[in-house]
């Protein structure tokens, strides 16, 4: 068998586990019921977006989109550090 | 003819990735099941660590092993290794960043609960 065609065709079966897994998430986004389940459920979308946009990478043969998911993981450790601040000291800072 | 350590890095690559699937579809089943906030912590490690850092490690070598993705793949193999790494840091701290400041400011009762000596230190802080 040739080996493009066993990588894609192993990455488009994963694509569709990942899609179910985000669907899920969202679920809990929506009916989180406070303010850091909610946080923490889109920690959980961001980071396997994050592995889901370096998977698709291979599958697209573009390298470029490897540093956008860099850019994914440091806006959801952000969220984490703003969000923790204003629940201990109810301000964001200046 | 792809040759043999290429088939041989595809397949540890391949294997890699399958788990990370895994562990993804089991974190969110277990974001959707467990009761509170404090159990989720522990959906959310299987799924940061289990569900992003492996397959990232696992896209390396898959990519290390594919000539059909031209001369950049030795770029992608360092991106993926540098984003996983920075994600595995990343991930920890925030999340304990979050728990504590959920717990230091009452946001989630802590219930049921057994034994919970943050809260008995800071009562024993205030009193004295």
């Amino acid at each position: 068998m040739d080996l493009e065609i066993w990588v894609e065709n192993f990455i488009v079966i994963a694509m569709f586990f990942y899609v179910a897994a985000f669907l899920l998430y969202t679920v809990r986004i929506v009916r989180g019921p406070t303010v850091p389940d909610m946080v923490l459920a889109i920690d959980a979308l961001s980071y396997d977006l994050a592995a889901f946009l370096v998977v698709l990478s291979v599958l697209f043969r573009s390298p470029i989109m490897i540093p956008s998911a860099l850019v994914l993981v440091l806006w959801a450790y952000a969220l984490d550090i703003y969000v923790a601040k204003y629940l201990e000291s109810k301000e964001l800072g200046e | 003819m792809a040759s043999v350590v290429e088939w041989a890095l595809v397949i540890v690559g391949q294997v890699l990735v399958a788990i990370g699937v895994f562990c993804d579809i089991v974190a969110a089943i277990l974001m959707i099941r467990f009761p509170n906030f404090y159990v989720r912590l522990h959906a959310l490690t299987i799924g940061s660590v289990g569900g992003a850092f492996i397959p990232m490690i696992g896209v390396a070598f898959i990519a290390a092993g594919s000539p059909f993705l031209g001369p950049y793949r030795w770029f992608m193999v360092g991106a993926a290794i540098v984003v996983a790494i920075i994600e595995f840091i990343l991930a920890g701290a925030g999340t304990h960043a979050i728990a504590r400041a959920t717990h230091r400011s009452r946001a989630v009762e802590v219930y049921p609960k057994v034994v919970d000596h943050l809260e008995e230190d800071k009562l024993r802080e205030g009193s004295e």
